[in-house]
């Protein structure tokens, strides 16, 4: 056979790369430009008499970012060294745990009900009004019924993060285009063989893709369940510090979260972007 | 080989109904290669479904070598090629070529001599470890052929399978196509909304008529082989082919509404 090859691949050039690296460290900049000039607000103005005597910039209120940092190092390295890891690792455990059950459990039910059409139309309205439930007004239900432990935290984060799950990998395996399908069955390949070779992985790619947001669902809904009823997590030392009227602690529990949270995404955009390698959309800017 | 018998096929949905094919007979010897053009919505594309199994005739009867097509099931050594390509994006080019070879249980290292015996012969040696994304149109129907090839089909199914693709492309396509089919001699029908392709490459081109369509010609491109799909079209048999063709074909469109000014232009 004689045959000219027509198309040139997507090729990385190096000039590419480097605009890309240049363009990631004026972002870094911006980011951190922007960080100073809040941080600096924050300290600045809960320094003003007036501010702090007339409005909420008082720092009985809202703290100061120099008392955060001095109660972060207390509790990491300071007087209270130690204090705040099981705490800090009690959240992030009951996290990834309720990610890893609600994730198994929305592809697998996702999957389920996209091969059947007739449970998917049976069980929409059950689906659909579960999804809606304000699901926060459960929590002291589920404290009551899973206990002040691991368990209500893994619920709670599971009951927030299946639907996500759920809906993702349902529309991902129901938007397959049938002519795949119809190609594979050409191809010779039997039903458990499409499934296993077609759907599961068009779904999962769909799966995948609500990773980041399914972590910070999950995230969120463990230290609302630890508000309401458990002695560890950074969810309690948050009521705790507002029991105590110590907006300082509360704001360094804060604090604390706001970067795992960050942590946790960069995490799950990583592994996204791994299984996912073969999308155009991590590969093309 | 192939042979429909009386086919009719009628879509319903709800109180309306039509009739795509209307009563289509049509005998298709061994090793001939086949185009069937006409407006669009006559039921071309519904002709290979029917073929393929992958719809039910409303009357009438289909059998591939003797066998009766049954709905849901794809006659076996059938290759079908669509217009949009069918690779799987989350395999590379070399999982693609193998994919219908694992569904036979094929030793792994069995697979990779023949996936790579194949990516030589349609110099796609070097793209083994790309992702479909990565990429042009052509060398994506190009593995799509391939995977149907892998699985050594003896009656490939073309629903326009170059209609996406750039002209010069195209070309490069039909010299393959050619050549492959020059070798293996599969069964080929293929679907084209472009006549100048079908009169190229086939031995037979089938003119269907508007829905509910029937045969309105069955020609026979007495051009002989070995083609060279390019320089044939300058030749007198070529045009002679495309004007009987077009004679038929041009009414057609006249008399149904959707005759676009595509395939106006391409038969000029």
């Amino acid at each position: 056979m004689t045959i000219s090859t027509t198309a040139s691949a997507h090729v990385d050039t190096a000039p590419a790369r480097q605009n890309g690296l240049g363009d990631q460290v004026r972002i870094a900049l911006y980011q951190v430009v922007l960080l100073c000039v809040f941080l600096g607000l924050w300290e600045g103005l809960t320094r003003v008499p007036y501010l702090v005597k007339n409005t909420f910039l008082d720092p009985f209120f809202i703290s100061r970012p120099s008392l955060i940092a001095l109660q972060l190092w207390k509790w990491t390295f300071g007087v209270q060294a130690g204090f705040l890891l099981p705490h800090l690792a009690s959240t992030l455990g009951a996290t990834l745990l309720g990610l890893v059950v609600a994730t198994s459990t929305g592809f697998l039910v996702g999957l389920l009900l996209s091969q059947s059409p007739t449970m998917a139309k049976t069980l929409n309205p059950f689906i659909v009004s579960l999804n809606s439930l304000p699901r926060i007004a459960m929590v002291p239900l589920i404290t009551m019924v899973f206990g002040l432990g691991l368990l209500a935290k893994v619920v709670t984060a599971w009951f927030v993060v299946f639907f996500l799950i759920f809906f993702n990998t349902f529309k991902g395996s129901v938007s397959i285009e049938k002519h795949l399908l119809q190609f594979c069955q050409t191809l010779g390949g039997t039903p458990r063989q499409i499934m296993w070779s077609v759907r599961v992985p068009s779904a999962l790619a769909w799966t995948f893709a609500a990773l980041p947001n399914a972590i910070s669902f999950s995230l969120v809904a463990v230290v609302i369940a630890e508000f309401v009823g458990t002695t560890r997590g950074m969810g309690y030392l948050i009521v705790t510090a507002l029991s105590t009227l110590n907006a300082t602690e509360m704001f360094a529990a804060i604090t604390v979260l706001g970067l795992s949270g960050i942590a946790l995404v960069a995490i799950a955009e990583r592994v996204e972007r791994r299984l996912l390698r073969w999308s155009p959309q991590f590969n093309e800017r | 080989m192939i042979a429909l018998d009386a086919i009719r096929k009628t879509y319903r949905s709800g109180a309306t109904s039509h009739t795509a094919i209307g009563n289509v007979s049509l005998s298709i010897g061994d090793g001939e290669f086949v185009s069937i053009v006409g407006p669009s919505g006559c039921g071309k594309s519904t002709l290979l479904n029917l073929i393929a199994g992958f719809i039910a005739p409303s009357a009438g009867e289909i059998r591939v070598k003797d066998q009766l097509v049954e709905p849901g099931h794809v006659p076996s050594r059938l290759g079908y090629l669509f217009q949009k390509d069918a690779v799987l994006p989350w395999l590379t080019v070399e999982q693609n070529v193998g994919l219908g070879l694992r569904f036979a249980h094929m030793p792994a290292a069995q697979i990779r001599d023949k996936v790579s015996s194949l990516l030589k012969l349609a110099n796609l040696r070097g793209y083994e470890n790309y992702f479909p994304y990565q990429l042009s149109g052509g060398m994506r129907q190009r593995t799509a052929l391939l995977m149907t090839l892998a699985c050594d089909p003896r009656v490939l199914l073309l629903d326009e399978p170059f209609g996406a693709l750039d002209s010069h492309t195209k070309i490069n396509l039909h010299r393959e196509l050619h050549e492959i089919w020059r070798q293996l001699r599969q069964t080929i029908v293929m679907v084209t909304h472009d006549l100048d392709e079908a009169v190229a490459l086939s031995d037979r081109v089938i003119v269907l008529s508007g829905p509910p369509s029937r045969i309105l010609l069955d020609r026979r491109i007495d051009i002989a082989h070995p083609r060279d799909p390019y320089t044939v079209r300058e030749t007198e048999q070529f045009g002679t082919h495309l004007r009987a063709l077009w004679g038929v074909l041009g009414k057609e469109y006249q008399r149904t509404p959707d005759g676009t000014a595509a395939i106006l232009g391409s038969a000029a």
